[in-house]
């Protein structure tokens, strides 16, 4: 189609002002705040770390050095791998994981619970009663976590108190208190898609397959989640992406040795002051958590349009 | 029969369980804040007081953040969701084969990190205002700005969710009818798409607002050199803590459920009107949706009731008993206490007056640290310490005459002398008289 007849159409339709409107705002969102952000941090990411003055001189050429520290270190080790940066960023995809699997396992029966078992003022209360942890903060999220996990903490207490340690185990530095925290800062962020999916499913098909003797396992296997798996895979997407971009559960929680490579991204940017090389690094963890994604939804057959409903 | 019931109870244990993991840990960090230990914990609970109310009150960083937090709140409001609502009018007009195209950059801000987000717009800016030349104290490097700006990237795509579920339901015919009469463009979207649009512009105005209030992953990168409540907050969590930060979150929690349930009512309004139309279309559901609105109540009667006892609780638990019990504890504590500051004395003289307290922040990112201590600072002050020494005495010789005064480990009074005018002039007061 003639773009400008297009443009003429859409014009007609909906008047100046608000065609102005419309044009402006989406441009604005979809240019200045989505994409030149994204590629100027790119075009960043790829220059050299100089002081102000001499950014755009001769000295500001292209360069991969920081794609390359973050896989072989630093120049003079060369040979050898950044094992430590390498080791936070695989430990970090796969706890991210292990906590969306955690997540999964959790809310699933959950999400059913409330979506076709439960009903009346009780139900409703349930699913309302999801929605006010998830609007406290974050951090205070975190900061509870910490108080029951500290090693003076409540489970300690009781767990000395029934007998079962005769000391405080450190759940912080074992990480124990990080996992805990992260599975549960978006748990919601899985319990919803599921409860969406699972809801729209028509109970008389369950019965169906209860009448026509199917197994309670079978039934779920066969009817239910082939049902959910768009809300399951919308929900595991939010979930591993955002655990893996999480950053204020690893602050708080995380134990003194162990580190998310959000944490590092942000040294990099604060104490580090190597901007290029953060952004870097941000970049890398976009690009893999996306690569993750897709890939996972290749092995379970989901198309990304199925996702985004 | 029997394997159902089985089924039925691993059921209600599961969801048992499952509640308790959400609310347990809130709970336990809403009574840590009534605990009158200076650490927040839960065990050994010692008195019920609500000082930590006032500590919070008091804290001059975390209002300044809560400051900035409501300015960004209402920015992002003022701009994601017009840009929203833009969006949301633009998908249902894009042609269709570019409408895939659209919708995925539109939406990815949600599933990209919101720390990659914070560092692009920090990235972007940074670069634009050294293009410009611009100065640094320009908007370019403004952290409120450069905070809205990064929020609203991602919360504009909320907002543009909730009109997009909304206009699904818009029946297009109106705005035919609408032009067919007569009315222009901008009229038939003002007198009937806007409107029709109305509760969806408040919900997404309400979810963009809360969202810019707790988001931290964006913000901790583009606030830059100021402060909201979220990242003063973190700074205070890693650095030192006291309950104060717990009765934050006390109130955080009882406004979300007063929210809560006031949306609850809300819905339920508009529910009605939905549900009669939906129960006369399906048979079945006519039956779900009177049930629905009989048991209706236990949302509004629960919290009513978790409301009325709380603040029964707090009430009384405020009026009655917490000196005495403070007094109690601190008995038991005395020795302990007095052979604690006797150390201590005896560190002052060796040391002087150096504040030799102020080790404990970890040695990373010294600019956060600088400004999660300072909420603090009075507190360690070399003058404070001083005061409490010289305090010690008369207070133990109050003691043995009142025994209902307050007697405070060192630690303790030094937190109570600063944030609780009552407690000086009783201290002061009773001082006159010895």
């Amino acid at each position: 189609m003639n773009p400008s007849l297009a443009l003429q159409r859409f014009f007609l339709k909906n008047g100046m002002a608000l065609g102005i409107f419309l044009l402006v705002a989406v441009a604005f969102w979809m240019f200045i705040l989505i994409i030149l952000p994204q590629l100027f941090m790119v075009d960043f990411s790829l220059s050299k770390n100089l002081p102000p003055a001499e950014i755009g001189g001769p000295k500001d050429v292209l360069t991969f050095e920081h794609y390359k520290f973050m896989l072989y270190g630093s120049a003079k080790e060369a040979g050898s791998f950044n094992t430590v940066d390498l080791g936070v960023f695989m430990r970090t995809l796969l706890a991210a994981f292990f906590v969306t699997i955690f997540d999964l396992v959790l809310c699933y029966p959950i999400a059913y619970y409330l979506a076709q078992v439960a009903h009346g003022g009780w139900g409703r209360l349930m699913v309302l009663s999801l929605i006010v942890p998830f609007w406290v903060n974050e951090i205070l999220r975190a900061f509870a976590f910490r108080i029951m996990f500290g090693s003076a903490g409540v489970i300690n207490t009781f767990l000395i108190w029934a007998g079962i340690l005769d000391q405080p185990y450190d759940f912080i530095p074992n990480n124990v208190a990080l996992y805990a925290g992260l599975g549960y800062a978006f748990i919601l962020l899985m319990i919803f898609p599921l409860y969406n999916a699972i809801e729209s499913l028509d109970k008389n098909q369950i019965e169906a397959a209860r009448d026509m003797g199917a197994s309670w396992l079978r039934i779920h296997w066969r009817v239910v989640i082939p049902f959910a798996k768009p809300g399951i895979s919308s929900g595991c997407t939010m979930v591993f992406m955002l655990t893996a971009g999480a950053l204020a559960a690893p602050q708080i929680l995380g134990g003194p040795s162990s580190l998310w490579f959000t944490q590092i991204i942000y040294q990099w940017f604060n104490t580090g002051g190597n901007w290029p090389r953060g952004s870097a690094y941000a970049i890398i963890l976009l690009v893999s958590t996306i690569l993750i994604v897709l890939l996972v939804m290749k092995i379970f057959k989901v198309k990304l349009g199925e996702i985004a409903k | 029969m029997i394997a159902d019931r089985v089924r039925k109870f691993f059921v209600i244990g599961f969801v048992i369980v499952f509640f308790s993991y959400l609310f347990g840990p809130l709970l336990l960090m809403s009574v840590s804040a009534f605990n009158s230990s200076a650490f927040p914990r839960v065990s050994p609970f010692e008195c019920f007081t609500v000082e930590w109310f006032a500590v919070l009150a008091q804290d001059a960083t975390l209002m300044e953040g809560l400051r900035n937090s409501l300015f960004i709140g209402f920015g992002v409001v003022l701009i994601a969701v017009p840009m929203g609502l833009a969006g949301a009018l633009m998908l249902t007009q894009v042609n269709p084969r570019v409408r895939p195209w659209y919708y995925t950059v539109v939406i990815s801000p949600i599933l990209i990190p919101g720390v990659v987000l914070g560092i692009s717009t920090l990235v972007f800016w940074d670069r634009l205002g050294t293009m410009f030349g611009a100065s640094y104290d320009s908007i370019f490097y403004d952290g409120i700005f450069l905070t809205i700006v990064g929020q609203s990237t991602f919360i504009a795509a909320y907002a543009m969710l909730v009109f997009i579920s909304r206009l699904q339901r818009f029946d297009t015919a109106q705005e035919e009818a609408a032009l067919d009469l007569g009315a222009t463009n901008v009229q038939a979207f003002r007198k009937v798409l806007l409107p029709f649009l109305k509760p969806a512009i408040g919900s997404a105005a309400v979810l963009a607002f809360l969202a810019s209030f707790e988001n931290y992953n964006t913000t901790v990168f583009t606030i830059v050199s100021e402060s909201t409540l979220t990242t003063v907050l973190a700074s205070k969590v890693r650095y030192g803590i006291n309950p104060s930060i717990s009765a934050l979150a006390v109130v955080i929690v009882v406004l979300t459920l007063v929210g809560a349930v006031f949306y609850e009512i809300l819905q339920r309004r508009e529910a009605a009107a939905a549900k009669a139309s939906e129960a006369v279309a399906r048979g079945e559901t006519a039956t779900r949706a009177q049930q629905a609105a009989l048991y209706a109540d236990p949302a509004v009667i629960i919290a009513l009731l978790v409301f009325i006892a709380g603040f029964g609780t707090v009430y009384f638990a405020g009026t009655l008993g917490v000196d005495e019990c403070k007094v109690a504890v601190k008995e038991e504590k005395q020795r302990l206490a007095r052979e604690r500051t006797k150390m201590r004395q005896s560190l002052e003289m060796f040391k002087g007056a150096a504040p030799g307290v102020q080790t404990a922040p970890a040695t990373t990112a010294p600019k956060v640290r600088a400004k999660g201590t300072e909420g603090y600072e009075n507190v360690f002050a070399p003058s404070n310490l001083e005061e409490t020494v010289d305090s010690d005495s008369p207070a133990q010789q109050k003691q043995q005459e009142q025994p209902e005064e307050k007697v405070e480990s060192p630690g303790k009074s030094q937190f109570q002398n600063i944030f609780d005018p009552a407690n000086l002039q009783q201290q002061s007061g009773s001082g006159g008289t010895n």
